[in-house]
């Protein structure tokens, strides 16, 4: 007992200042994202949480998915204890439930407590502006090299970047309780204009803004300006944040949130217009509309001579005159809603909706996309459930687009003992299967023209150790891009995790992946060879004094294409953490080696970054890199970041391409942000 | 002619792989990490799990590969506990009239204390293919098991380690290999078994599976191989003395494989 207790002190003394907690939850959920992608989202949904605690005796299933660390069997089992046993009287009982391991625990006393003021129970209007908190936060950073675009003379009828090099960030929040949320966020990417004057739009270059109320009588969730709506598994509609498969076995089974305010700087995949939750008793009912410009490339059509879109276009860079003129270039409106019947460990959704499209989508002129989404408005309808009998959680969903194909998943996910826990799951998403907001787990980058079936395996024979693994199936019953007939792989992941003591941190990963590609062979018509991935990775994080904290890793790529050389990828780092107990200033630093035999062997390592700059960035080809970032605290509410990064690339005399491109052998990037709270 | 053209493929690929290939549908379901189990279909896996065994035991497995008829293998099995050691004799037949291979075996286990087990077997293989003639062939091999705590156990096995072969007539040889693995009783309930393989010109197998006793009567189980990679299925059901398991394996290429057996505990 006391032994656990002064692990939960350490936890809420030891890291006040930065978040190793967060980040570890976000590293492990975010494995097979793309390098820059905003989690603010997430970061803030959890810094809110490690503030306004959760109350675990007044909790709801949702709330808890909120943390994403939990999975539906822990949640099922907190419920259910406190359903049976009453009220949770002290932290300590959490130990008495099934699947709350050591580590959960302290995440979970990280975000919630047991007596903690929730809600509308003491609002006045005087309150909220007395006890609402603002937050207003300012970010620079850039590149301090002068890339190629910036060579060339306005004059010059070359495409170039028309904006400043730097980016903007701009981002207030202000909240009252957990009840109500408003948010504005203005950016501006390296290359784009600070203020666009076109046709389109005047104004900075991405604005998105919500209210968010909650809890207002039978209104659970109101939103105003930008959503994101997430229902099921994700086939039918899920957009804005997503995980796939990862080091946390249990990301398979999604845990829909249903409607969120949109808070990212990702400027696709969100809606923008009007939703609301109405609670009915056991019914929820979600109606929503939405009406936004998307960014896209158009093609003509030959035979009609009329334009269609070619692509909509997700980066959200409006760098160049071309760029800026597919910003925005297509209007898209959607309506719909879903229907959530919930009681006791039961839970049915049925979702519709349409979106339309001011253009139609060009047909595919390839054999491999022939079965792509073409015309201008689509009707989608899914259906899902997910029930919880003893020790085992049942999940699945099955959506249509209308006049076209199917998609469905099943899965369960079941505790076969205390220390073992067994993921089943098993995915059929058809080649014409269209939905613009389809984010099933999948191996390809699409959930469309696969089948697959993952089994996983998680056991903690004790306290330090945990064993994760995976095997996942899968076969494309269609040709993809570069893939020139229909194929098929595997993926098996394996994790080991030693915790010999409280602050010391073992953790072995290896991962092979066997999939088939077209051959690089002359041959008249393309054949398909394998492509075989190992990817070993060793890392140690320990503590040694209250102040300063060690993390190294290792890891290493093996890349084997059929009838070419095996290329190999090798990376290597040491991270200084500093954070002492109350000192103004915190940081942390970190240099890195990588040596890889190109792009095919690149190796993504997770950094730090100032608060809310999450980061994964790609290690190829040779060479060192080096980061410093810190934190100073200046008074109460107003803190200041910095980070300053130099990466050098040997035997290269450039780095980048395109209008990106800088000379020299190395690139160095600032990053400034300030924050006032009050 | 497409028929005649798959059989003869599955041939080559599948050739010289009879020896560890068919131990019962409980074993094959567990993806054959059956080195550190105890079963009665140890005979044909590693025979030092036999000295666990507390009553005679009958058994017979047929599996049909690939859905292939061509391609069943039929094997049975029979063992005897005789005071401190177990005694036991197996049979394993694969092929058709064309084409056949066979192996009878003898194996002798025993336990040494409480904690350690060892066996030998003597096998007999013979080989027959139409209008070519037979080839007849002895090999041995030796297993051990040993409980290193209530949960674990730990063993390993080999077989033909003096590379005995058919003769000149043939060029089918008896595979030499080295397995050694552990099995984990995580709950009564629950138990995970792991094995390594190494066949000689082969590259190196691991394999992996899981029995979770759903109820007194249901067993459920997977299991996984990882080259070639392969997935295994199959359950158990008890009634008395009466054991029926099923089992089935799926290769990503050439397809599933289901097996069947049914054994009687006297």
């Amino acid at each position: 007992m006391m032994i656990l207790w002064s692990c939960f002190a350490a936890y809420s003394f030891g890291q006040q200042s930065s978040d190793p907690v967060i980040e570890n939850i976000i590293e492990t959920l975010a494995a097979n994202q793309s390098e820059d992608f905003d989690y603010s989202e997430l970061i803030d949904r959890l810094n809110n949480y490690r503030k306004n605690k959760i109350n675990l005796n007044k909790t709801s299933r949702e709330q808890l998915q909120e943390l994403y660390f939990l999975n539906p069997l822990q949640i099922n089992a907190l419920l259910d204890h406190i359903a049976v046993n009453g009220k949770l009287i002290h932290v300590l009982e959490l130990q008495s439930i099934d699947g709350f391991d050591l580590e959960t625990i302290q995440r979970l006393l990280y975000f919630a407590d047991i007596n903690t003021p929730s809600g509308f129970e003491n609002f006045s209007f005087k309150k909220l502006f007395k006890d609402g908190r603002n937050d207003l936060m300012l970010r620079y950073n850039r590149y301090l090299e002068t890339p190629y675009s910036y060579t060339i003379p306005d004059t010059s009828s070359k495409s170039r970047y028309l904006g400043t090099p730097e980016r903007l960030y701009t981002r207030y929040r202000f909240s009252f309780s957990n009840n109500i949320q408003f948010s504005l966020n203005l950016e501006k990417d390296p290359g784009e204009k600070i203020w666009n004057n076109s046709d389109r739009q005047s104004g900075p270059d991405f604005v998105s803004s919500s209210l968010y109320i909650k809890d207002l009588r039978r209104f659970k969730k109101i939103v105003v300006g930008d959503f994101a709506l997430q229902f099921g598994q994700g086939l039918t509609l899920w957009s804005g944040l997503s995980f796939g498969k990862g080091a946390d076995i249990f990301s398979v089974a999604k845990q829909d949130l249903g409607l969120r305010p949109y808070t990212s700087v990702n400027e696709f995949s969100f809606f923008r217009g009007l939703a609301t939750q109405i609670n009915f008793g056991r019914f929820d009912f979600t109606p929503f509309i939405s009406s936004i410009r998307l960014d896209a490339g158009i093609d003509l059509n030959p035979l009609t001579n009329a334009e269609d879109i070619s692509a909509l276009q997700q980066t959200g860079l409006h760098r160049t005159a071309n760029e800026l003129n597919n910003k925005g270039r297509i209007a898209q409106t959607v309506y719909g809603g879903n229907l959530q019947f919930n009681e006791g460990k039961l839970s049915l959704g049925l979702t519709a909706y349409h979106s339309h499209y001011s253009q139609n989508f060009a047909p595919g002129n390839s054999l491999y996309n022939q079965f792509d989404f073409s015309g201008n408005q689509l009707n989608n309808v899914g259906f899902n459930y997910s029930y919880t009998y003893r020790n085992t959680y049942f999940f699945g969903e099955i959506g249509h687009s209308l006049n076209s194909g199917l998609a469905y998943v099943n899965g369960l996910m079941s505790s076969l003992s205390p220390t073992v826990s067994l993921v089943l799951f098993y995915r059929n998403y058809q080649k014409d299967y269209f939905s613009f907001y389809n984010q099933g787990i999948s191996e390809g980058s699409n959930a469309v023209n696969e089948k697959g079936f993952y089994s996983g395996l998680q056991i903690k024979p004790d306290r330090k150790l945990e064993i994760n693994f995976y095997a996942d199936v899968f076969k494309f019953p269609w040709l993809k891009f570069r893939v020139d007939a229909p194929s098929n792989g595997y993926d098996v992941f394996s994790q080991l995790s030693y915790l010999p003591s409280k602050t010391t941190r073992l953790t072995f990963r290896y991962q092979f992946q066997n999939k088939q590609q077209n051959a690089d062979r002359n041959t008249v018509t393309d054949v398909l060879g394998f492509v075989k991935k190992s990817n070993y990775r060793a890392e140690m994080a320990y503590q040694i004094n209250k102040a300063f904290s060690l993390r190294n890793r290792v890891e290493m790529v093996q890349y084997h294409e059929e009838d070419a050389k095996i290329r190999y990828g090798f990376l290597a780092y040491q991270d200084v953490n500093y954070h002492p107990l109350s000192a103004r200033l915190s940081g942390n630093m970190r240099f890195a080696l990588f040596q890889t035999d190109g792009f095919d062997t690149r190796i993504y390592a997770y950094e730090n970054d100032v608060l809310y700059g999450f980061s994964i960035p790609a290690f190829q080809n040779k060479g060192v890199r080096f980061y410093l970032n810190a934190r100073y605290n200046l008074k109460r509410g107003v803190d200041f970041w910095l980070k300053y990064s130099y990466t050098q690339y040997n035997d290269q005399t450039s780095v980048g391409s395109g209008l990106d491109l800088i000379q020299g052998n190395h690139r160095s990037e600032l990053k400034a942000q300030v924050r006032f709270q009050f | 002619m497409k028929k005649l053209s798959t059989f003869i493929f599955f041939f080559i690929v599948y050739q010289n792989v009879l020896a560890q290939l068919n131990s019962g549908s409980r074993l094959t379901a567990l993806g054959n990490a059956s080195v550190a189990m105890e079963d009665v279909w140890s005979a044909t896996a590693n025979q030092a799990g036999l000295a666990a065994l507390a009553h005679p035991e009958i058994a017979a497995a047929y599996e049909n590969r690939f859905g292939l008829q061509e391609l069943s293998t039929k094997s049975a099995v029979f063992a005897i506990p005789i005071k401190n050691y177990v005694l036991a004799t197996s049979f394993i037949s694969y092929g058709v009239e064309s084409y056949s291979e066979s192996k009878s075996s003898l194996s002798l286990a025993r336990k040494l204390g409480p904690k350690l087990h060892l066996a030998l077997a003597l096998n007999y293989h013979q080989l027959r293919i139409n209008q070519y003639g037979n080839a007849k062939s002895f090999s041995f091999e030796a297993g051990v098991q040993y409980q290193l705590n209530k949960s674990v156990v730990l063993a390993s096995h080999i077989a033909n380690p003096n590379q005995s072969e058919f003769g000149n007539l043939t060029e089918e040889v008896i595979p030499a290999h080295i397995q050694f693995g552990m099995s984990y009783w995580l709950s009564k309930q629950l138990i995970i078994c792991t094995e390594i393989e190494k066949i000689l010109d082969k590259e190196v197998d691991f394999k992996s599976g899981l029995e979770y006793q759903i109820a007194d009567f249901l067993a459920l189980r997977g299991g996984l191989n990882m080259n070639p990679f392969k997935q295994y299925f199959g359950f158990g059901l008890n009634y008395q003395q009466v054991k029926l398991d099923f089992a089935l394996s799926s290769h990503p290429t050439l397809g599933y494989s289901p097996q069947i057996s049914l054994g009687y505990v006297f």
